[in-house]
């Protein structure tokens, strides 16, 4: 995502919802990592807001909270469906999974299927490379690449990132890519672009080549989701959570 | 002024205004050290994720008493346009917080504030903290976040191993021990509320904020780990003299 989801824009779900229908699982297992903003309490708060009343189930990981908690890393990311990634410094937080191994852990989940999504750091992370601001000025920052190519965010928001990115691609420092619009996402499949949807009229996206040919992205913008009609909790799991509750 | 002085690391197990709030005994032990009536003090919240409540409580601890500032690796900086390089150099004292030794370890390596403090260490900027603000300036800990205790390779200024909240978590030291047993280097551990002084690379003492805080020497000695109960120096009011009589 360019941008928006529960984190940049929480009166529209449209983006945060459609996440939901790519995962197959009845009852989803949902992880939110915060990492690239050091967890504040508030995108914490923001996810269980949008997603706890859904069928999924949410987990939140902190990497600077949990001190001393017996967890295993691993375990706890592969178990789940999705993986959510906030913005933030994306030099911070790429530097602080490879310290505590999650960089290896991620690229696993994904090769089993996990479902990958994220914001602005969140979004650039899975490709080869992107802009990040996080020294101030743009400028490119290698990610994990489990994707080829690289990604631009925020290009309406921010548009300092733009001419900093196209040069990039241009000098050969990142591979070719795309750039988004906040409020734009990305789904890709096989490593191979899908679709390009949007939670916001207007909002686009772009290929950008070497030479400097860009192509305007086809998006679909999506129904504009004010409740949670679009994956309301099924009965037998709404029974069986407060059993659950009631059993504590 | 900073030039005249020796590097100079206060280790603390615990304590210091983000653990015992209305005990300012080893703040005001380190702001002491500085020299200064009122010392320049920036505090590093990165091992928290700059976590706000804290950089406000930090602010509310010190700004009576010293200039204080804090630098942030996570958001930017209204109104403080100079790199972080060089306001950290400025600096008489420099405090860390608690939180995640390991992303604190990440995030300063990945912006070269290891460097930096490094730097300021050798110039005889006072660097101290608490918990992973303790065990960042050691070369082997205990890292308990994620499964299993593990080591961790710390910045490496203290040549040692070491240990936080000694005596508040028992587990602490029994895994303290088992690595030590694994070759873990020999070091220091201290309760909350000691804190190990070291100057240059020797201990010069241990202090403490309460009267029955311990620090101790951990070391590995012909097949077993050998515990040494450490000197310390209570920097509260004298305890009434009976009492150290009755032993």
């Amino acid at each position: 995502m360019g941008g928006g989801g529960f984190t940049m824009e929480p009166g529209n779900p449209a983006l945060d919802h459609f996440l939901l229908t790519l995962l197959e699982r009845r009852e989803p297992r949902l992880l939110f990592l915060p990492t690239a903003s050091g967890d504040p309490q508030e995108q914490v708060q923001r996810f269980h807001a949008c997603y706890d009343g859904t069928a999924g189930t949410t987990t939140v990981l902190s990497l600077f909270r949990l001190h001393g908690q017996d967890l295993d890393l691993e375990e706890l990311v592969l178990a789940q469906d999705l993986v959510y990634v906030g913005g933030g410094s994306m030099r911070n937080m790429l530097a602080i999974w490879r310290e505590h191994g999650l960089d290896r852990i991620l690229r696993t989940a994904y090769e089993r299927g996990t479902v990958l999504a994220g914001l602005s750091a969140g979004a650039m992370c899975w490709f080869a490379g992107g802009v990040t601001k996080s020294g101030g000025a743009p400028a490119p920052v290698r990610g994990l690449g489990l994707l080829e190519g690289s990604l631009s965010v925020h290009s309406d928001g921010e548009p300092d990132r733009l001419p900093v990115y196209r040069e990039a691609v241009r000098r050969g420092e990142l591979p070719p890519g795309w750039a988004a619009d906040d409020g734009v996402g990305l789904l890709f499949e096989d490593e191979t672009l899908v679709r390009a949807v949007s939670s916001r009229p207007g909002a686009g996206a772009a290929r950008i080549e070497a030479d400097g040919t860009e192509t305007e992205l086809d998006v679909v913008e999506l129904p504009r989701a004010t409740d949670r009609r679009l994956r309301p909790v099924p009965h037998d799991i709404a029974e069986f959570r407060a059993l659950r509750r009631a059993r504590g | 002024m900073s030039s005249q002085r020796p590097p100079q690391i206060v280790a603390f197990g615990g304590g210091g205004f983000s653990m015992e709030a209305g005990n300012p005994l080893l703040d005001d032990y380190v702001l002491s050290l500085t020299g200064v009536e009122r010392p320049r003090v920036c505090f590093l919240p990165t091992a928290s994720g700059d976590a706000d409540h804290y950089i406000t409580r930090f602010y509310r601890a010190f700004s009576g008493r010293a200039l204080a500032t804090h630098v942030s690796l996570f958001r930017e900086e209204r109104g403080e346009p100079r790199p972080f390089q060089e306001r950290l150099l400025e600096q008489d004292l420099i405090y860390v917080g608690g939180g995640s030794v390991s992303s604190l370890l990440g995030t300063w390596r990945a912006h070269g504030v290891d460097e930096v403090l490094a730097e300021a260490w050798e110039l005889g900027i006072v660097l101290c903290g608490l918990s992973a603000g303790s065990l960042c300036w050691f070369a082997d800990i205990v890292s308990k976040f994620n499964g299993p205790p593990r080591r961790v390779a710390g910045l490496g200024f203290l040549p040692y191993s070491n240990a936080v909240h000694y005596d508040s978590d028992p587990q602490r030291r029994t895994s303290y021990h088992r690595l030590m047993s694994e070759g873990m280097l020999d070091g220091y551990a201290a309760a909350d509320g000691a804190a190990l002084h070291f100057v240059g690379r020797d201990l010069e003492r241990v202090v403490s904020s309460r009267p029955q805080a311990r620090a101790y020497r951990v070391a590995w000695q012909r097949g077993r780990v050998v515990e040494t109960e450490l000197e310390t120096h209570y920097l509260g009011a004298a305890e009434p003299s009976s009492t150290a009589v009755a032993a």
